[in-house]
């Protein structure tokens, strides 16, 4: 905990139209840190993780990973720098049997050499038996993702990933569709990579599974940063309580 | 989960792996029998004929299929590697002098260079943008061929060397179709082939997975205009005359998307079906309907959309839920859902225990 800045957003800036999503937002994830993303719908949260991963092009500030510069990066070098991600809507490949799932999020390192047009290595494929293991997916890692349920395929995710050992992992709402016994084990999943050492972001609407889980939290509200502090702080700042909690707590969020 | 359906049994699979081998085999030793024009006899020179062009119906169905099935980049324009590969060919041989294999290969060098170039702009679009892109490249590749006129006649046309060799035209196909196959079976279980099913399936996701597309997109771009390339190589030698309005057809395209769909789109044997079905399908409409042959075609493809549109593969293997042949050949699977991400949440543990 505590350690230096892995993650860091200075006065990150960006519209949609005359719509200012995320409005000069600084924020810091340290290592080892598990920090907590939340916000009313609308609130800038998913758009704030789209501009750390590159899929929108910020219209100001900028991104530091691992004190390097990415806010220009494509989304595939910010992947193959060791930020993975996870996905609001669920981006699972159905065709593609959950172990060709897991592979994929890691077959960056052998492209585009002759070698990926070989099967991947052995240690590779237990790899990703053991991470399916990992996610109670380890039944199905021969079938196709597509007959998974929801849960299985948001736990497929996680597991994609983690292929690629990567340094910090957002998480967008991890949880939402998903019945509360898996949301247990979801958790005490995430636990467990915490203590092996890696960093968590999440974006989450289940305030118990936030303030189970992390040391920090960041709100945001009209895409601007309203707080930033422990569960217990969040949860006793006035301003907060009234744009957050008073809101409606849906699940939808640009 | 869903074995119980046709294709996904696996002796099913070695079964249809046999008779394809045993066809192979048949068709290997068939010309040994060819009769001489007027004797009597079933394999005549003219039959030879019909299957290279269906062999190469084959390769070239397959070599779209990675693109347009397996990327999910339909090509509206494909023929034009076709048409690249047989002016090289032409070119290098007629005004260059060059042999046939080495002015072939020179033709499929300069179809994959301009499947890079060309390649590294349009795959940049996406959707029907891409598709209408290629066409227009097609269109506009003809009348580049067209101007040239000191290095390709323009549209005098071109005739290469005479080879009247049926059988060996015969063999070489099939083979280049034997070899296409089995090529694209292998790419799509290495790594190279489920990337391309993740770029076809979420292009965006697989972006922030660490992959980078467009490498991909213009990699298998340059491989399926190898193939087609060469095959329009083949068959400018085999033709003898090349001229611009016989070389690019639209119609070839549009041949084996047809027959792509038809066999199942995004399979390794679907081409391979399709094609078949789809060649002497095309060959029976013109023996017999030839004044209208053309509606009566027209008609089997929209009732094959309507209640085909997973290809003949598609409907008997596991994505059949999906289309009305396949929900009438499964009945007892219901509807399953097989798309919708947001179909989710219920029961997670009850399906786990049926696989």
């Amino acid at each position: 905990m505590n350690g230096s800045a892995l993650l860091e957003g200075r006065g990150v800036l960006k519209r949609f139209g005359g719509l200012c999503a995320v409005d000069k937002v600084d924020f810091q994830v340290n290592e080892g840190e598990i920090v907590g993303l939340i916000g009313p719908n609308g609130s800038g949260k998913t758009t704030l993780f789209n501009c750390i991963t590159g899929v929108h092009e910020v219209d100001g500030g900028e991104i530091l990973f691992k004190g390097e510069d990415i806010t220009d990066d494509q989304p595939y070098q910010i992947a193959r720098r060791g930020l993975a991600r996870t996905f609001q809507v669920i981006r699972v490949y159905r065709d593609l049997t959950v172990e060709e799932n897991l592979l994929l999020s890691r077959q960056w390192g052998e492209v585009p050499t002759i070698r990926s047009f070989t099967r991947a290595d052995r240690s590779l494929h237990d790899k990703a038996a053991e991470i399916a293991d990992f996610l109670l997916l380890g039944h199905h890692l021969y079938d196709k993702a597509g007959i998974l349920s929801g849960g299985q395929r948001r736990l497929l995710e996680l597991g994609m990933t983690l292929m690629p050992d990567p340094d910090l992992i957002l998480l967008d709402e991890a949880t939402s569709g998903i019945n509360p016994t898996l949301i247990e084990t979801i958790k005490d999943r995430i636990r467990e990579m915490n203590g092996r050492g890696l960093t968590l972001m999440l974006v989450e609407h289940d305030i118990r599974f936030i303030s189970d889980l992390c040391d920090r939290v960041i709100v945001l509200n009209y895409g601007k940063k309203m707080a930033d502090g422990t569960p217990d702080e969040i949860k006793s700042d006035e301003a907060v309580l009234e744009a957050y909690f008073g809101d409606d707590g849906g699940s939808d969020d640009a | 989960m869903s074995r119980h359906l046709i294709l996904d049994n696996p002796a099913v699979r070695r079964a249809g792996l046999l008779l394809t081998g045993m066809a192979v085999v048949v068709l290997a030793i068939m010309p040994i029998f060819v009769v001489e024009r007027g004797q009597e006899g079933f394999v005549t020179n003219s039959l030879l004929f019909s299957f290279t062009q269906m062999f190469m119906m084959i390769a070239m169905a397959s070599s779209w299929n990675l693109t347009g099935g397996f990327t999910g980049y339909v090509d509206f324009g494909h023929a034009v590697w076709f048409g690249i590969g047989a002016y090289g060919t032409g070119v290098f041989m007629t005004k260059v002098g060059l042999s046939f294999p080495v002015a072939t290969a020179g033709g499929v060098v300069v179809a994959v260079l301009a499947a890079l170039l060309i390649g590294s702009a349009t795959l940049r679009l996406r959707g029907p943008y891409f598709s209408i892109a290629m066409l227009a490249t097609f269109v506009a590749m003809r009348e580049i061929i067209r101007i040239a006129k000191p290095l390709t006649d323009g549209g005098e046309g071109m005739t290469l060397p005479p080879y009247l060799n049926r059988p060996l035209f015969f063999y070489v196909t099939l083979i280049l179709a034997v070899l296409v196959v089995t090529m694209t079976w292998w790419l799509r279980r290495t790594q190279f082939g489920s990337t391309l099913i993740a770029i076809r399936e979420d292009e965006v996701g697989a972006d922030m997975r660490g992959i980078d597309t467009t490498l991909h997109k213009i990699t298998v771009f340059a491989i399926s205009a190898a193939i087609t390339g060469l095959v329009g190589g083949l068959w400018a030698y085999q033709n003898t005359f090349i001229d611009p309005d016989i070389v690019f057809v639209e119609r070839r395209t549009l041949d084996i998307i047809i027959a792509t769909i038809l066999g199942g789109l995004g399979t390794v044997a679907g081409p391979v079906i399709g094609s078949v079905a789809f060649y002497w399908l095309r060959d029976l409409m013109w023996s017999h309907f030839l004044h209208y042959h053309l509606i009566v075609t027209g008609v089997l493809l929209i009732t094959l959309v309507m209640w085909v549109p997973e290809g003949i593969v598609g409907s008997l293997s596991d994505r059949s839920g999906a289309t009305p042949l396949g929900r009438l050949l499964h009945r007892d699977r219901g509807a399953r859902p097989t798309t919708s991400p947001a179909d989710d949440s219920d029961s997670d543990d009850t399906r786990g225990g049926e696989s």
